[in-house]
């Protein structure tokens, strides 16, 4: 996997995020839209109209396109979410 | 804990450079202040910086108006100035009260005295064949990621649009170790040209642009001008991206187009202020294409139409850091004026002073934007299939074919085909939507007009509205 985190930050905390019942790496600080698209995913959720594949567009809780479900709770934007150790994402690629 | 119905004698909205400014100067008197952000972190979208827990990025050295801006959200930190982050504002009624959304995802009724809206600007979008694709980011987000979070979203992208907010992003990413593959720019060259005179008083913006621009040609990053994005292609996510050539009215030139493989794309065609809450208040907007679209209307003292409402920064025509430190200034004297803290007679010179730095300052207003102007061609030449309103997934087709039968106006557009209607609440498409009324039906944005708006501002929990009814 491509490492898309930048080099020359001295990064303190790692954590995990549980993606679908899978682990992935995150640190704390980040949030939950970056650590997923560290880990690699792009697709986030379906469209509820034409269940086409979308993934985040504006980064900065406008667009609502990077909507996913945290511990439990759906919609929740992943780029307005700080990422905490053993959080549960759930997305729909 | 703030309770409800707690009553402040300034909420601020918003804590962009205008918010904090005016916050700042505000906690010099005795005087009860609440500075609420829907973000993780005060200071907007363009003070962001590696957090502290997430770690130490010795590399990164803000320039100088950012060195700046942090001293100012550092000391706003540190005064008695209440800060609610991670807060929405869901509401503003009459007899000045607000409903905001707190971190905990309690709905809180807050009464104020005075009103100070810095809600700030987003990104304009200009829609294309595939630009729902997982792999299709705004330069915004290309920027968030990499300032906030330490992220790149791709090894590999291409950055389109117009503006030089595509040089400052490109710069960015290249600084961060990403491989620009090129930067396609809608307008010509000599439009770009044509605004260095008008920034001889603002040298520092100069500067600034020009070393932007300066990195990205060394750095033999191809850049383009006169090339639109025609389409954005992939299975599930971004795989190619098709550009073409366009005239000097926006026109695409057919036989033009070449295709980019690549999984990342950052697109950006300028910036909208984000006038929703002022407009559910009752403040008078006007249209300025000059100032960035609807803006909110203000006096020489910032006041709105509103009694004891104000608005600064990029809500009063969108111009960047400056003109918001100006503007948060001139509106923190008002509204010690207002109430009747400082005399008139003792912040008259001072305001005197500011008020004409505001004039520079939306003289650059008006060129700044004159870079994003979205040409009629280009909306009337979106093709059928691409779809406008991404949350209802809404195509030109529709749209067009409702406008044709006669709903050719914002609200009966969207009654008839659920455009604007879904999570974004029309955040991302209605600036589109205006502009496609205005290039089709031939009419003024003053007579087209905006989408009417309602509480609650943002999708919020049925749980959090169960204490307050709407």
């Amino acid at each position: 996997m491509e490492n898309l985190r930048i080099d020359s930050i001295a990064r303190k905390e790692k954590i995990k995020l549980l993606v679908n019942g899978k682990e992935i790496t995150a640190y704390k600080g980040e949030t939950v839209l970056a650590a997923l698209i560290a880990a690699g995913y792009k697709s986030l959720k379906q469209n509820p109209v034409s269940q086409d594949p979308r993934g985040a567009l504006c980064g900065m809780g406008v667009c609502f396109e990077c909507t996913v479900t945290i511990d439990g709770i759906p919609n929740v934007r992943s780029c307005m979410t700080e990422a905490q150790n053993m959080m549960e994402i759930e997305i729909n690629d | 804990m703030i309770k409800d119905n707690s009553k402040y004698n300034v909420i601020i909205i918003g804590s962009g450079f205008a918010g904090i400014v005016a916050a700042d100067i505000l906690a010099e008197h005795d005087l009860s202040i609440l500075l609420i952000d829907e973000n993780i972190h005060i200071g907007g979208q363009l003070l962001r910086k590696i957090p502290e827990e997430l770690g130490e990025y010795s590399k990164y050295k803000p320039e100088k108006i950012k060195k700046i801006g942090f001293r100012f959200v550092d000391k706003v930190k540190n005064n008695k100035i209440e800060i609610l982050n991670k807060t929405a504002l869901i509401g503003v009624y009459e007899n000045n009260e607000i409903l905001i959304e707190s971190a905990r995802k309690k709905t809180l009724s807050l009464k104020y005295d005075i009103l100070l809206f810095a809600t700030g600007a987003r990104e304009r979008f200009l829609p294309f064949k595939g630009w729902t694709l997982p792999g299709v980011y705004s330069t915004g987000m290309l920027q968030v990621l990499m300032k906030s979070s330490g992220v790149l979203p791709a090894k590999k992208m291409l950055i389109a649009g117009s503006g030089l907010f595509l040089f400052a992003a490109g710069y960015e990413f290249l600084k961060n170790g990403g491989k620009l593959q090129g930067i396609m720019e809608q307008s010509g060259f000599l439009n770009k040209v044509k605004f260095l005179p008008q920034l001889s008083h603002q040298f520092a913006k100069f500067a600034e642009g020009g070393k932007f621009l300066a990195r990205i040609y060394l750095s033999g990053v191809p850049v383009k001008y006169r090339r639109k994005v025609i389409e954005a292609r992939g299975d599930k996510y971004l795989e190619e991206v098709v550009v073409g050539k366009v005239d000097n009215k926006g026109g695409l030139i057919s036989g033009t187009e070449k295709t980019y493989k690549t999984n990342a794309l950052a697109v950006g065609y300028g910036f909208v202020p984000n006038i929703e809450a002022p407009q559910l208040a009752g403040c008078k907007l006007e249209y300025a294409q000059e100032k960035g679209g609807w803006t909110v209307k203000v006096n020489d003292s910032l006041e709105t139409s509103v009694e004891n409402i104000l608005a600064a920064g990029e809500i009063t025509g969108v111009g960047g850091a400056f003109k918001s430190i100006n503007e948060g200034k001139i509106a923190a004297y008002s509204i010690l004026n207002k109430l009747e803290i400082e005399s008139e007679k003792t912040t008259a010179p001072l305001l005197k002073k500011l008020t004409k730095e505001r004039k520079h300052h939306l003289s650059f207003v008006k060129c700044f934007n004159s870079l994003y102007d979205i040409k009629k061609q280009s909306i009337l030449e979106i093709p059928d299939e691409t779809i406008i309103c991404r949350c209802e997934n809404i195509t030109m087709k529709s749209i067009k074919e409702t406008i044709n039968m006669g709903c050719n106006d914002p609200n009966s557009l969207k009654m008839s085909v659920r455009c604007s209607m879904g999570q974004c609440q029309g955040r991302t498409c209605a600036p589109v939507i205006y502009d496609i009324l205005h290039s089709l039906c031939d009419k003024s944005h003053e007579e087209i007009g905006l989408y009417s708006v309602r509480p609650p501002f943002k999708p919020v929990s049925i749980a959090a509205l169960n204490r307050k009814a709407l």
